[in-house]
């Protein structure tokens, strides 16, 4: 499990970021005492800190200074302040991402895997259900020991409706999740995936796997 | 100065001279003075007076040539009382001390105005850099509620956050520091943040977007032109048709890059389409739609002009409208 400080001075924003890094399976450590940040944060050794720039009494960019001088965890600003100085300074004193408030949720949690993933924090375990298994950085699926190769966008379409394993997933949901920098998946797309994903499923003795629920849309 | 303009200005002490004279004369010849000397007195008179009107008038257009080039090299006219050599007649230095003072008096007025400016100016940024925290965790708390009912209240957020951007460019355009920077970018590194800023409102709306060629250099503040493409996909969204469809492509020009950003949407009547780019223009689209502002075009209009791109708009009814801003392919200082 992922352990993500995050550094932010508002209180609701704070709590709905940890409830929802919670309910994403990472451990969120909330920073609530602006003092000593550099000392919390080697107590708590997280692997990924959410970095405010705004924080009152101090600056955001002093404290990365500071922070990247005494360890090497990822840092990601979160910023109400967004000209090209502000990301150029971010950015030059270290901080691994950059994301200007307020921010598409799904786009947060994309730079969050991201920067995980670059850092090389351990990996995921893999997501399994009803005796098929997702490989997403190696970009397979297997079950019944077949596996099957997947492209970019069938990986997303199954992580996703494997998230919320038993739950009706909407088509605009999946589009939601497919999207991606430079990557925009519309309806008829989706529709050409899901064939493609449906037909190296069955190949894998899983036919019937994705259950298409009609005006609503899929569900495993 | 013209010599007539300069002699009539001086026309009724030329006169009273001349009677003067004529007076004089007439006294003279009845007092017995002999005809030719009073001739010889009547033509030195006459020379006298000639030199000094020519004397005089080289020495105003001297002077006012002087004032015209010091106002022609002042940056701010209104100093101009300030950067003047004080007259030398009493009457020229009275009224010279009354301008200063209406001057002074102006000056001051004009500092307390930018100062006014510049605070609200800064108050507008902190405000909106302020409510970006709380649209956060509206945003964030979008997630609790029902799917649809969150969906619907992350687009009105969206919209809440759309007009926020629009104020703070309006107030960093009226800050008379440039605090844009132009670095080496592309096409698709900007696209690819408007469209993601824009996401939900692309994605409800079920656009397909379709881009080609973007990965070229340019030289432009990436946050800038994200803005630029933003407005555009915000139009696109509002003026869509069935099956919505963008289209962002990119082609190199010599020293330039060209930028298409064309959707297919309802269009612009031609007769509007001069207009688009003027403050609080709306036309007959935006009053038949709704929520349309009239700052969107005009804001991406005085962006790209002060940071020297071009901005160009075409569009045809019922076909859709193609916006084309021109980048500068080059760093503008070369090393």
């Amino acid at each position: 499990m992922f352990k993500i400080m995050i550094i932010e001075d508002d209180p609701a924003v704070r709590d709905e970021l940890a409830l929802l890094l919670k309910n994403e399976g990472c451990r969120p450590i909330t920073v609530t005492v602006f003092e000593n940040i550099p000392t919390q944060v080697s107590e708590c050794k997280p692997d990924l800190i959410l970095l405010d720039l705004g924080l009152p009494g101090r600056d955001g960019l002093s404290l990365c200074a500071q922070l990247r001088r005494e360890s090497d965890t990822p840092i990601i600003f979160v910023t109400s302040h967004d000209s090209a100085y502000d990301e150029l300074n971010a950015l030059s004193l270290g901080g691994d991402d950059y994301i200007t408030k307020p921010y598409n949720v799904p786009v947060l949690l994309a730079r969050i895997r991201s920067v995980l993933r670059r850092s090389g924090a351990r990996p995921e375990t893999l997501p399994h259900f009803n005796g098929l298994t997702l490989n997403p950085t190696k970009g397979y699926a297997s079950a019944n020991g077949q596996t099957a190769e997947l492209t970019r966008n069938e990986l997303q379409i199954l992580a996703c409706l494997m998230e919320h394993a038993g739950e009706i997933v909407s088509r605009a949901d999946l589009i939601e999740a497919l999207w991606d920098n430079q990557i925009y998946i519309d309806d008829n797309t989706l529709s050409v995936n899901m064939t493609r994903l449906r037909a190296k499923l069955e190949a894998l003795g899983l036919s019937g796997f994705i259950k298409t629920r009609r005006g609503m849309g899929y569900q495993l | 100065m013209t010599i007539t303009a300069f002699l009539s200005d001086r026309l009724r002490r030329l006169l009273f001279q001349a009677v003067s004279v004529l007076a004089a004369a007439v006294f003279l010849s009845a007092t017995g003075t002999q005809t030719d000397i009073l001739v010889l007195l009547l033509i030195i008179w006459a020379f006298l007076l000639a030199g000094i009107q020519i004397y005089d008038y080289f020495r105003c257009r001297a002077h006012l040539l002087e004032l015209e080039s010091i106002m022609d090299n002042l940056d701010e006219k209104y100093l101009f009382t300030e950067c003047i050599p004080s007259p030398r007649s009493l009457y020229e230095r009275r009224l010279f001390a009354l301008v200063r003072r209406a001057g002074r008096s102006m000056l001051q007025t004009v500092s307390d105005a930018q100062t006014a400016g510049q605070e609200y100016r800064e108050y507008v940024e902190s405000f909106v850099h302020e409510i970006k925290a709380p649209i956060t965790a509206a945003k964030l708390i979008c997630r609790h509620v029902e799917r649809e009912t969150g969906r619907k209240l992350t687009k009105e957020l969206s919209q809440i956050e759309a007009h926020v951007e629009r104020a703070l460019f309006y107030a960093r355009l009226e800050s008379p520091e440039k605090d844009f920077l132009i670095r080496q970018t592309s096409p698709a590194r900007i696209s690819a943040d408007a469209v993601e800023r824009h996401r939900s409102l692309l994605i409800q709306n079920g656009f397909r977007i379709e881009t080609k060629d973007l990965d070229q250099t340019v030289y432009t503040d990436e946050k800038w032109a994200a803005f630029i493409f933003g407005q555009l996909l915000q139009n696109a969204a509002r003026y869509r048709s069935e099956s919505p469809l963008i289209a962002i492509s990119a082609k190199q020009d010599g020293a330039r890059v060209i930028v298409t950003v064309s959707d297919n949407g309802i269009g612009i009547p031609a007769h509007e389409l001069p207009r688009v780019f003027d403050r609080g223009f709306t036309g007959s689209n935006g009053r038949c739609r709704g929520g349309s502002t009239g700052m969107g075009l005009y804001l991406c209009r005085r962006l790209a002009d002060r940071m020297e791109t071009e901005l160009q708009i075409s569009s045809e009814e019922g076909k859709g409208t193609t916006v084309t801003l021109i980048f500068p392919a080059r760093s503008p200082h070369p090393a």
